[in-house]
């Protein structure tokens, strides 16, 4: 059976998209959220040409299976660190976000700062707000095939350097593009181009704020964090209502209004089409494009500024505002733990890795002068930018002997050395049938390369 | 129910609810199974396969997609029917 539910009955969660039009605006807002676009897009666009040690600064080399982050180099059994890392930008966000609102995503979110670069170039090609809408309802003429045209091309050879930026963070960059001029891209590199091409393509010149709406669980879960000191974008119903249009000039008291000239501009700039005078909605990014454009229309008026402003509920009820509260602390004394754990253990990091394989083929052997012998296989990683000669001692049991085939080794930066060792024991010293001994490497001329690995060493057992 | 539910989801809706949350999740999927497992230790079924690392990190990824798409469009499925039961029974 049909459902008698038409569209208009739907939430609002759920209403068919319209597409929005934001209106261009001008002012303090305004212009440091351009400042930030440009400083963030900036950094995207050039860090993978960045060089330190004659490498690129900034790759997470997935063939190689390791990730250079200036002077650190993480293989990947330091993952842990990367964990830590993101679990410390999801904190961060938290504790922004109780603190100073939704800035980040006003600011600072890929989505909000690709979608201004992409209403930008639309802005330049099709004209303001009214142009644009009025192309878009006109019929299909050359004029306006061409005007589409040249801009989905500009679209797309935007995304695809995009596209290609993104690929050049995980396999070196300037290989790529000489892979990509000489036509020799290898197939998934050309498949990951072209796939973040088309999603940023997709994301910011066509999907925008639904992106914000539907696919952001951000947007969905930071009321969590919000409390009366968070800092929001708000409209000053008491001092805007009842709003109502005027004459420049007249007296609003007098005529029995309140500043609200109701002129809809902060409607018109918003990125996500909602109206800020219904309050507090979960669609707002808090790019305060409505400030800056109801500030100007308040000079015109030569009302006071700021009838939409940075607020708090509680600045806006007249409490008392308190910028340190416990919500605030507890998130910044995690943080702080965190950071600090993290970068002690970087700090103590050594790049140095043994393992320890026991042969498999003889649990012992007894050699000519009556001890027992076990023979290891050791693997050294050297997870340092340069080779390093290492020299190896034992421990464990008394009178044990180490043999090896050689006294130094010498491991290029980032390879694995193999060395055979072999531990000579007196039955006697030996407390059980299988007792531990422990390999400690040793950097030659670099003290803090030190490590030690636990092994067995096994033998008939007492009788 | 203050509202009714509807029964309708719009396509696109339901197609970011299926494909982008499994996204998300084959992306974190792929990074802790590729750092614990080197691609050249694994030869699924005894195939003999020759796979650049950066192909088989990709066809893991997608793998991982497909297994949450699947996920996500039994949730999907799941959740229409229910809609149209409780619509049923409250219309």
């Amino acid at each position: 059976m049909q459902s008698q539910n038409t569209d208009t009955a739907e939430p609002t969660l759920y209403a068919a998209h319209r597409k929005i039009y934001p209106r261009e605006v001008s002012g303090y807002f305004t212009r440091l959220r351009m400042l930030s676009v440009v400083v963030l897009l900036g950094i995207y666009y050039l860090i993978p040409f960045l060089q330190w040690d004659g490498r690129q600064a900034l790759l997470f080399d997935l063939p190689a299976r390791k990730f250079y982050i200036f002077g650190l180099i993480l293989w990947p059994q330091d993952f842990i660190y990367l964990a830590a890392l993101l679990i410390l930008a999801g904190l961060s966000l938290f504790f922004f976000t109780a603190l100073v609102g939704r800035v980040w995503c006003g600011y600072a979110c890929p989505q909000t700062v690709w979608t201004e670069a992409y209403l930008w170039m639309e802005r330049k090609i099709e004209g303001n707000r009214s142009h644009r809408m009025k192309l878009d309802k006109a019929p299909s003429s050359a004029a306006k095939i061409r005007t589409k045209v040249i801009k989905h091309t500009i679209w797309i050879a935007f995304s695809l350097w995009t596209g290609f930026t993104f690929v050049g963070y995980f396999t070196p960059i300037d290989e790529l593009g000489n892979r990509l001029f000489t036509g020799n891209l290898g197939p998934w590199e050309t498949f990951w181009i072209l796939f973040y091409s088309f999603a940023t393509y997709g994301n910011a010149g066509f999907m925008r704020e639904q992106v914000c709406m539907y696919m952001c669980p951000y947007a969905r879960f930071q009321s969590a964090m919000f409390d009366s000191d968070t800092l929001i974008v708000a409209y000053h119903p008491e001092r805007g209502e009842p709003r109502g249009s005027r004459r420049r000039g007249v007296d609003p008291k007098q005529a029995g209004l309140g500043d609200c000239i109701d002129c809809s501009v902060c409607v018109q700039v918003c990125p996500t089409g909602i109206d800020i005078r219904d309050g507090l909605q979960y669609e707002c990014i808090a790019c305060s494009a409505c400030i800056d454009a109801c500030d100007e229309i308040m000079d015109k008026m030569s009302y006071p500024r700021g009838l939409i402003r940075y607020t708090t509920e509680n600045a806006a009820f007249g409490k008392p505002q308190r910028i340190l509260r416990p919500r605030v602390m507890v998130y910044a004394t995690i943080l702080l733990i965190l950071c600090g754990i993290l970068v002690g253990h970087l700090l103590q990091r050594v790049p140095l890795e043994l393992d320890v394989i026991r042969d498999r083929n003889t649990l012992y052997r007894e050699t000519n002068e009556g001890l027992i012998e076990n023979v290891y296989t050791l693997k050294i990683l050297n997870m340092d930018s340069k080779p390093h000669r290492y020299i190896l001692s034992a421990e464990g049991i008394d009178g044990m002997k180490l043999v090896l085939d050689q006294s130094e080794i010498l491991v290029e930066a980032g390879t694995v050395g193999r060395l055979i060792a072999r531990i000579q024991a007196d039955e006697y010293n030996m407390e059980s049938r299988s007792v531990p001994v422990r390999f400690h490497l040793q950097a030659v001329e670099a003290n803090h390369l030190l490590t030690t690995e636990e092994a067995r060493f096994v033998g008939p057992g007492k009788n | 129910m203050d509202s009714p539910l509807p029964d309708k989801i719009p396509r696109l809706q339901q197609a970011i609810s299926v494909l982008w949350p499994s996204f998300a999740v084959a992306i974190v999927a792929t990074g802790v199974f590729f750092s614990a497992f080197h691609p050249r230790d694994l030869v699924p079924f005894n195939l003999d396969i020759d796979v650049s690392p950066l192909a088989a990190y990709s066809i893991g990824f997608f793998l991982f997609w497909i297994l949450g798409i699947l996920s996500s469009c039994g949730t999907m499925y799941f959740i229409i029917s229910n809609r149209r039961v409780l619509s049923k029974q409250q219309n």
